[in-house]
């Protein structure tokens, strides 16, 4: 996979890994409303040289909605009247201590 | 999630005695890893672990206590591995060289040295920034959560600073301890810059990447942690040195050119710094500093001396008009635009000189007056053109005049030319230059006494000379600079007496196109208004009309068949006497009561005269026709019998010649058809059967016997000049050899009045103008019925505007003149204040 060839920044994806081991191939510039990853990629640290990110207090079912709420987030980032996103109730709590640890409370750059 | 409004928090978790022990693990992993990004070894740390340990660390409320470490550890480094580097830099010699400016060290070794410091200063500095980047995305979570609650400058901010605080505001150590002044790094960086720069204006090759380098740094650090965006250093600190040292520098350059230059160089050399400054700007300092450096190089290279280069003998601004150095005037006109934009520099030269060339013209002219034919011929085309033609008969006075005239007008429309193209090529069209240089035409043709003259007199030779041979275009192109002239005139009204004159001698003696004049005053119309071209339509008209008149009068001749009349073909111009001018209507310029007398026309001629007035009565009674002999001229064919004794040549046959001459000619030539061979008439006695006013007559008398290709008469003697006592035979050996003779109508020669003549135009014009201003003081009062002194004459002034420039006493006088004829009246108590009396 490209996510893994040793340079991250060649790649157009980048690769999430949940607590419990899922991992989700992500669109790079997906993943950009998040400050944190956003920081971590311009920065030639482990992450940003393989392409891979294992984060360690996320887990899977969370980690997913995330990576959902990426590729809504991109595919909506220009326009006006967009579709609300289905949040389900139970992990309400666990998503938002998720996307402040990610950084996604700041305006989208 | 778009619509949230309230800031979400971290969940708090509930705080215990382990999570303090916590702190010290995290710090560790951080600091290790804030030493391996500061060695640029970065590669092997993990971000998230990093991150996590912050965010753990805020989370547990420590945030301050990281937020101090950080600061505390940064401090460390620089005192303990940046500074060293940074003080090895600053050597003994660089100080002398930068900041004492030592002499004896050549620019080479400056620049050297110079940007070695500043590859120093910017090393360290990208190593900081870097760092400095990647630590503060790390701690991100720090700022976004502990730094925003308590309202403190990021820790990128603050670690940033770090630079500014321990590197360019350090004090110098050590390397200079005989100073006595406290400079600071920065001083030797701003005076390292300040020397590259010069020196790239002098002409070096710098390292401008490495400047840019070091100002963008500038740029992004600011005087204090809270980032004001005006406090960037670059424009607290370096901006104001650059441009007081670049203030200095021109200044200094400006004096120099000042010395050794000419205007001309000075002006490329302006331009050629403005744009350097501007690339410079883009490519080693910063754009913020454009417009300023602009400013500098405007007040210190353009401004300061821009007079004493406008004034410089040879090649200031007179000689770039006079040589049309219109790459100069370019230049000068976008330099000057920068620095004023009112251009008052350059159009007070302008003006001047606009007025002086003006004036030249004038000079030159009066020279061309008192030289003789010879003379003009080497001076300007048209003076030389019309000399050369009488050279063979030395040009009489008056024709010299009309050249010199028609001289002027040309050279006033060349200078004119002339301005058109700088203003056009040079001053792009400026609206301010345009008007001033008009005003300082007008001002010049004004104040030349016979301009009105002289214009009419171009127009009218431009319509009698040329216009047969030219095309349609260029016709248009003399009417158009006619009508130019013109509308520089304020004396309209003067203009308007001349026109008139000239364009009846024109009309009468058919020496123009009709279609051609008509465009004329069209156009004059559209450029004066109504008023003032409907003299010059009623000429016109008063020609169709005749021409019609004579039309049938001619076939009502044909009609009564009376073979008497059909010998003398009369041509008949009634005039319209207000519309013609009264020299043309008999009232005669210098002639004074005489010319009022008509004089005796032969038995032929008073008969056609009794019908056709018979005629002309039937349709129009109680007019009064008056006769104009002076304006007519007539068709004679005359036959000269053979001569007797003479059996070859062309004497000895008979020959038959048509004569054009004016109406005197005719009735003088009359006379000697009664007379016998070789009798002969005195000048008295022609006078006497004729009554043709004298001066008139010997003007006649010199075309018919002087003028050698229509010498029908003899004198005796035979002098150029017609004296009272001379005496007048039949030319009986009179040969031609055209068939048609035109005898020179010397009234038809539109010339320059004579002094006499322009006092008496003037005379009359003064008196028309009294009466126009008359007219508008009533119009203006009946309408107010009150007011003041002041308003009514600037009000009569603006009314007039358009005919000419009232002078003032004349309005009073003429004030002066209503209140005793009682129109007007003074009001009590208010003596300054009119009143309209009905």
């Amino acid at each position: 996979m490209d996510a893994t060839n040793g340079n991250g920044g060649a790649s157009k994806y980048i690769t999430l890994v949940s607590k419990d081991g899922f991992e989700f191939v992500v669109l790079r510039e997906a993943t950009l409303c998040s400050d944190y990853i956003r920081g971590m990629l311009r920065n030639n640290m482990t992450e940003a040289r393989t392409g891979r990110c294992e984060l360690q207090d996320i887990n899977g079912v969370i980690l997913e909605k995330v990576v959902e709420y990426f590729h809504y987030w991109y595919k909506y980032r220009d326009r006006e009247d967009v579709p609300d996103m289905e949040i389900p109730v139970e992990n309400c709590l666990e998503l938002v201590v998720a996307a402040d640890y990610l950084g996604m409370d700041s305006k989208p750059h | 999630m778009a619509s949230r409004t309230n800031k979400i928090r971290p969940i708090r978790k509930p705080i215990t005695n382990r999570d303090q022990s916590e702190f010290e693990p995290c710090w560790a992993l951080l600091r290790d890893a804030m030493t391996d990004i500061h060695l640029q070894n970065a590669g092997r740390l993990s971000f998230e672990q990093l991150y996590r340990a912050s965010y753990k660390i805020v989370l547990r409320k420590k945030g301050a206590l990281l937020y101090e470490r950080v600061r505390d550890f940064e401090q460390e480094w620089f005192r303990d591995h940046i500074m060293p580097n940074i003080a090895a830099l600053i050597t003994k010699n660089l100080i002398n060289i930068s900041l004492l400016q030592h002499p004896g060290s050549s620019s080479h070794e400056r620049r050297e040295m110079g940007e070695k410091f500043l590859r120093g200063i910017r090393d360290s500095w990208t190593d900081h920034n870097r760092s400095m980047n990647m630590i503060a995305d790390v701690l991100m979570y720090l700022d976004r959560v502990y730094t925003l609650e308590t309202k403190q400058p990021s820790l990128f901010a603050v670690t940033i600073g770090l630079f500014r605080n321990n590197v360019l505001r350090s004090h110098i150590g050590a390397a200079a301890e005989d100073i006595e002044q406290d400079f600071v790094v920065f001083d030797i960086l701003c005076a390292v810059i300040l020397d590259l720069i010069n020196m790239e204006r002098d002409g070096d090759i710098i390292n401008r990447n490495l400047v840019r380098k070091i100002t963008a740094m500038l740029e992004s650090l600011y005087e204090t942690d809270d980032e004001i965006e005006n406090h960037r250093l670059y424009l607290t600190l370096f901006e104001p040195r650059y441009l007081e040292a670049s203030t200095e520098f021109y200044r200094k350059e400006c004096e120099k050119l000042v010395q050794e230059a000419n205007c001309s160089t000075w002006l490329r050399h302006a331009q050629r710094r403005l744009n350097e400054e501007r690339e410079r700007c883009g490519t080693t300092l910063s754009i913020m500093t454009t417009d300023k450096i602009a400013s500098v190089v405007e007040k210190e290279l353009i401004e300061a001396k821009l007079d004493v280069f406008l004034a410089m003998e040879g090649s200031g601004l007179k000689p770039m008009i006079d040589n049309d150095r219109l790459d100069d005037l370019s230049i000068l006109y976008q330099l000057i635009s920068r620095v004023d934009s009112t251009k008052s520099a350059l159009k007070v030269i302008l003006q001047r000189r606009v007025r002086e060339l003006g004036l030249e013209i004038e000079k030159a002219l009066k020279n061309t007056d008192f030289s003789v034919a010879g003379a003009a011929a080497g001076d300007g085309e048209d003076a030389g053109e019309a000399a050369e033609k009488a050279k063979p008969q030395t040009l009489n006075p008056a024709q010299q005049q009309t050249a010199a005239a028609i001289k002027w007008v040309d050279d006033v429309l060349q200078l004119k030319d002339k301005f058109d193209r700088i203003l056009s090529d040079c001053f792009c069209d400026d609206l301010l230059l345009q008007s001033a240089i008009t005003r300082s035409f007008s001002d010049f043709i004004n104040s030349f006494n016979r301009s009105s003259e002289y214009v009419s007199l171009f127009i009218d030779d431009n319509l009698k000379r040329g216009i047969k041979t030219k095309t349609e275009a260029e016709v248009d192109a003399v009417l158009d600079k006619a009508i130019v002239l013109l509308r520089y005139l304020t004396d309209r009204d003067m203009f308007e007496r001349y026109y008139q004159k000239h364009l009846a001698k024109r009309l009468l003696h058919g020496k123009s196109e009709i279609h051609t004049e008509k465009e004329m005053v069209s156009r004059m119309k559209s450029e004066m208004g109504n008023h003032f071209t409907s003299k010059f339509e009623g000429m016109f008209k008063d020609m169709e009309l005749s021409k019609d008149l004579t039309d049938n009068y001619r076939d009502h001749i044909a009609s009564l068949g009376d073979a008497d009349y059909k010998m003398v073909d009369l041509n008949i111009n009634v005039l319209t006497t207000n519309n013609w001018p009264p020299e043309v209507m008999g009232g005669g310029t210098s002639k004074g009561e005489g010319a009022k007398l008509d004089c005796f026309y032969p038995p032929e001629i008073k008969r056609l005269q009794e019908s056709f007035y018979k005629y002309y009565l039937k349709d129009r009674s109680g007019r009064v026709l008056t006769w104009v002999s002076s304006a007519g001229n007539a068709d004679i064919k005359c036959v000269f019998p053979k001569v007797p004794g003479k059996e070859t040549g062309p004497l000895s046959k008979e020959r038959r010649y048509e004569l054009n001459v004016s109406t005197y000619g005719m009735i003088v030539l009359m006379l000697f058809n009664d007379l016998v061979d070789g009798e002969s008439l005195s000048f008295d006695e022609i006078q006497a059967k004729t009554n043709i006013p004298a001066p008139e007559l010997m003007r006649t008398l010199a075309s018919l016997s002087s003028v050698p290709k229509c010498r029908v008469l003899l004198k005796e003697p035979a002098t150029k000049n017609v004296k009272n006592t001379d005496k007048f035979s039949y030319n009986a050996q009179f040969v031609s050899k055209a068939i048609r003779i035109k005898a020179p109508v010397i009234s038809s020669i539109s010339k320059v009045e004579g002094d006499e003549e322009r006092k008496e135009t003037e005379r009359k014009n003064d008196q028309t103008r009294a009466h126009v201003i008359d007219a508008a003081v009533v119009r203006i009062m009946k309408q107010r019925k009150l007011l003041a002194h002041t308003k009514l004459v600037n009000e009569v002034i603006s009314q007039l505007m358009g005919r000419f420039k009232p002078d003032v006493p004349l309005i009073k006088k003429r004030i002066e003149d209503l209140l005793a004829r009682e129109y007007l009246e003074r009001v009590e108590g208010d003596s300054s204040t009119y009143r309209y009396l009905a």
